[in-house]
């Protein structure tokens, strides 16, 4: 029974849950206008020729579509923003680094990275040739065995480290919500539950795998038939799992997808080269002056346009008429 | 600043996530906005939602169905843009930002923190809009919108000067001052306005300028210069006013009319447009009603911003110019970088299309041939800092400068967080600096450039009930100038921002750091050798604050 649950119909409706949620965040995103180009700027403008740019510059104050993406990429592969991390002392004006999240949020993300990797190997047949070279090259293949995998601990050491920080550090303490200690939790017994399947309580991974090349083909009736024959330690590690997927579209661990939309970082600070155009105002006429309503009622402001401005202090503007548009020191 | 005292504790306090939800109740003197009163909100030329009422704090008024109206505002901003809706989802609490917020570190308040600020809302986000936050309430950080959650929102929404050094830290560029923005704009919506903004948004809806000049008074006020100028290099010079057929039009803030130190900037601009009308030809125009390059309505909201900028493009087209060059201002920059092109359509007249086909200032005035600004401008937007203008014509040796007449000041400069951060203008102005002064020191790495810390008065926080809020956010800058001022002898910090210029004076005063503030255009002006006018350099006998350029022997002893 525990196999028919957790190891066919749970995670049906996990993926169910986590591809239609995500395909929804994403597209929602993708859809919703961008009024304005708003980059943050974290380095020289491209300028006047003579103004020298460095090559950080190229990338944190993109020009070019290039540069743009090779910023992107900076964000996504190097946590580039993080790396510049420092911490505020009261008492001094030097500044000490404070790059730790930096290195905890690496250490977990690349891990996670190449545990992801490796698992294909349950999904994939025949299993890619670099799946097995990144494996054997992790695990220095022949030094322990069985083998051990340096990703699959070190993505628990970044998952306490992170946590620590949470708990120990006051400003993160009071910061963190119970959602966040959650998605910390939630992935520390996935990542536990998994290492100890692999040392401890071995499970068929042999009977694994045809259970999950069984669910990709839909092939039912054989996924029940190989899930039965599951230790149930698998499906401690596999019901975590699936429950992360059906979580991940509804938490902040969308901020995979989000971090590709953001637009203070993948627009290119080209402003006053290309103009950027606000789908839903044309900027002909000011929204003000066009009115907005609000509870039914619509509130309009006067365009002072030039004609109202002249009839309104036509005297003075006379003078300037009168002096020719040019003003010389008074004669004393 | 009597209302400042002497010391200033700043107290750390790191509650629970659940007192951090709950809505605070007391509300420290001196951090706490008034609210805009009808006369600002109400009037002809800028009409609010709900304006027609006189509130306080104290008792808000609201409109019967605010909270409707609160929640319906906060849909269509979530639909009407990415950005609002992105960093509501996405945010993982790291904290990366946290401490990076002058406001944060000045107060110590909790709430101060760039995340926890946008924190405000996004729990009022979770509550109504996110499934997670409808099961869970509290327990997935949401929390009902009540009436003390929106005093709440009022007075933290206007904690922050948009400054955006929490964006640049943050590993998904999450700009809490956008979200900031939108935020201002729906409290708008049910009628809690900021006073000190709306004043000058009033104000330059009807008159064209945030200080309320009426053409005349702007008239009287640059002619007030030129006598200045006369008496202090005794030459004869002259500018334009409303002057059709100009070929630039200049637009500067207009705190630069009458304020000090803003003031010696504006004799640097008309030192320099004189000498390039006289030696080259170039003439260059002011407008009464294009008056003002700063924009408060970008303190408020996009339709605000808008109201006020649309003016310019306009007058560039009614007067026919080929370009526009901007002054020394920093939120204008913002504005005149990133928004202005994208709330209106670009000016389309003869001369403009005809000099954005080839942008060589040699075009309009043959002599400066070979200064090029396609390199990363064009007609689809029209606008030059002026001290990109500077550096183009020092490195084409287009102007005659004379360093040492700048040797009493030993510089050091402020970059302003909206030219930093939103625009990336930060090697020109060192680039001037170093030309035209022999003195100059940079503060600490990671106090300037993209991570300089603001002045803690923008965004519409330099009103005067905001002074605690003001001096303590200024600390860390304030920091950092004392450094140089020790370490280098500093005497003068120079800023090409309105707002800087107003808010260092007495946060200098309050730091108790004995130097001078100022632009980069007085010290332009100081070194600009009025060629064109037959002067020598060693002719010049005062600077632009009518001081002695050199000491004269013997008094120094005295
Ligand atoms: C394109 C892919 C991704 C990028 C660029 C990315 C980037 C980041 C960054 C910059 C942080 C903040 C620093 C930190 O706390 O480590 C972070 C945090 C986090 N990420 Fe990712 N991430 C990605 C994918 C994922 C995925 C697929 C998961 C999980 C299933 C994940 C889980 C987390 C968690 C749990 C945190 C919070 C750590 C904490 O609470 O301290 N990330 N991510
Ligand atoms: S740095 Fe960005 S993701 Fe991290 S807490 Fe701040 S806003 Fe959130
Ligand atoms: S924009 Fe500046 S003032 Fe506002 S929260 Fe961020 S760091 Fe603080």
């Amino acid at each position: 029974m525990i196999g028919v649950i957790f190891g066919v119909i749970v995670p049906y409706i996990a993926v169910a849950i986590f591809v239609v949620g995500v395909v929804y965040r994403i597209v929602n995103w993708a859809n919703s206008p961008v009024p304005l180009k708003i980059p943050t700027t974290g380095g020289q403008q491209k300028s006047l020729p003579f103004i020298k740019r460095t090559v950080y510059d190229h990338f944190d104050s993109p020009y070019t579509w290039w540069e743009t993406a090779g910023r992107m990429l900076l964000e996504i592969f190097l946590f580039r923003s993080l790396l510049k991390n420092t911490r505020y002392y009261l008492d001094r004006v030097s500044q000490k680094d404070a790059r730790w999240l930096w290195l905890f949020g690496i250490l977990f993300h690349y891990s996670l990275l190449l545990v992801l990797i490796r698992h294909s190997r349950f999904f994939l047949d025949p299993v890619p040739s670099f799946v097995e070279q990144l494996s054997d090259i992790e695990s220095f293949k022949g030094v322990f065995i069985p083998s051990v995998y340096i990703s699959g601990l070190a993505i628990v050491v970044a998952l306490f480290l992170l946590w620590f920080r949470r708990i120990f550090l006051s400003r993160e303490r009071t910061l963190s919500l119970p959602s966040d200690h959650f998605a910390l939790i939630l992935l520390l017994a996935i990542t536990i539950s998994g290492n100890l399947m692999r040392y401890f309580f071995k499970a068929d991974l042999f009977a694994v795998k045809e259970l999950l090349m069984s669910l990709m083909s839909f092939n039912i009736s054989h996924a029940v038939e190989v899930a039965e024959t599951i230790e149930p330690i698998f499906y401690v590690h596999f019901a975590l799992a699936s429950f992360l997927l059906a979580y991940f579209p509804f938490s902040k661990l969308m901020h995979a997808g989000g971090v590709l939309f953001s637009p203070t970082r993948n627009m290119p600070n080209d402003n006053r080269a290309r103009r950027h155009v606000n789908p839903w105002d044309p900027g002909d006429v000011p929204l003000l002056a066009k009115g907005i309503t609000v509870a039914g009622r619509t509130y309009k402001s006067k365009k002072l346009d030039w004609d109202t401005y002249y009839e309104m202090y036509k005297d003075q503007l006379q003078e300037i008429e009168e002096a020719d548009y040019k003003i010389v020191p008074e004669e004393l | 600043m009597e209302e400042m005292p002497e010391k200033i504790e700043i107290r750390q306090k790191f509650p629970s996530w659940r007192e951090m939800l709950k809505p605070v109740k007391e509300f420290e003197e001196g951090r706490l906005s008034y609210i805009s009163l009808p006369k600002q909100v109400d009037s002809e030329f800028f009409k609010m939602p709900f304006g027609d009422v006189e509130r306080d704090f104290d008792d808000l008024k609201l409109p019967e169905n605010w909270k409707e109206i609160f929640l319906d505002a906060l849909k269509e901003t979530l639909e009407k843009n990415r950005s609002f809706k992105l960093f509501m989802d996405i945010c993982v609490r790291c904290g990366a930002c946290a401490d990076k917020c002058h406001y944060y570190i000045g107060t110590g308040d909790p709430k101060n923190m760039p995340v926890a600020r946008a924190e405000l809302l996004r729990s009022i986000y979770r509550r109504y809009f996110t499934p997670a936050g409808k099961l869970f309430g509290e327990w997935a950080g949401a929390r009902e919108l009540t009436e003390d959650v929106l005093k709440e929102l009022y007075y933290y929404f206007n904690q922050c000067s948009l400054c955006r050094r929490c964006s640049l830290f943050c590993p998904y560029g999450i700009d809490t001052a956008e979200i900031v923005w939108w935020v201002r704009r729906i409290l708008s919506r049910i009628g809690l306005n900021q006073r000190f903004m709306t004043i000058s948004i009033e104000a330059s809806s009807r008159t064209g300028n945030h200080l309320g000049l009426l053409p005349g008074g702007m008239y009287g006020a640059i002619q007030q210069g030129l006598e200045e100028l006369k008496d202090y290099t005794g030459l004869d010079l002259h500018t334009y006013i409303n002057k059709k057929g100009a070929d630039v039009l200049f637009v500067a803030p207009s705190a630069d009319y009458f304020a000090t130190p803003h003031w010696y900037v504006m004799l640097g601009y008309l030192l320099l447009f004189n000498e390039l009308e006289e030696k080259y030809g170039l003439t260059i125009t002011w407008s009464t009603y294009a008056s003002e390059g700063g924009n408060f309505g970008t303190f408020h909201s996009y339709e605000a911003a808008q109201l006020l900028n649309s003016k310019i493009y306009k007058e560039a087209e009614r007067l026919g110019v080929s370009f526009i060059i901007g002054g020394e201002c920093g939120h204008m920059w913002r504005d005149k970088h990133q928004f202005i092109n994208t709330m209106n359509q670009p000016p389309k007249h003869e001369e403009w299309k005809k000099f954005w086909e080839n942008p060589d200032l040699g075009e309009l005035a043959e002599g400066l041939r070979g200064i090029r600004f396609d390199n990363y401008a064009s007609g689809e937007h029209g606008w030059i800092h002026i001290l990109e203008f500077v550096a183009a014509l020092l490195e084409h040796k287009k102007i005659t400068v004379d360093k040492s007449r700048n040797d009493k000041w030993i510089a050091t400069y402020h970059d302003p967080c909206n030219v930093a951060r939103g625009m990336g203008l930060i090697e020109e102005p060192r680039y001037v600096l170093r030309n035209v002064m022999n003195h100059f020191y940079d503060m600490p790495e990671h106090t300037i450039k993209d991570k300089t810390y603001c002045c803690g008065a923008g965004g519409g926080m330099l009103a005067d009930e905001l002074m605690d809020l003001r001096m303590r956010g200024v600390m860390p800058r304030m920091m950092a100038v004392r450094h140089v001022y020790r370490k280098y002898g500093v005497n003068i910090l120079l800023t090409p921002c309105a707002i800087d210029k107003a808010q260092f004076p007495p946060a200098l005063e309050y730091w108790k750091i004995p130097i001078e503030v100022g632009g980069p255009m007085e010290m332009v002006g100081n070194a600009l050798v009025m060629t064109a006018f037959g002067e020598k350099p060693e002719d010049r006998q005062f600077d632009l604050r009518g001081e002695p350029l050199r000491e004269e022997e013997g008094e120094e002893g005295e």
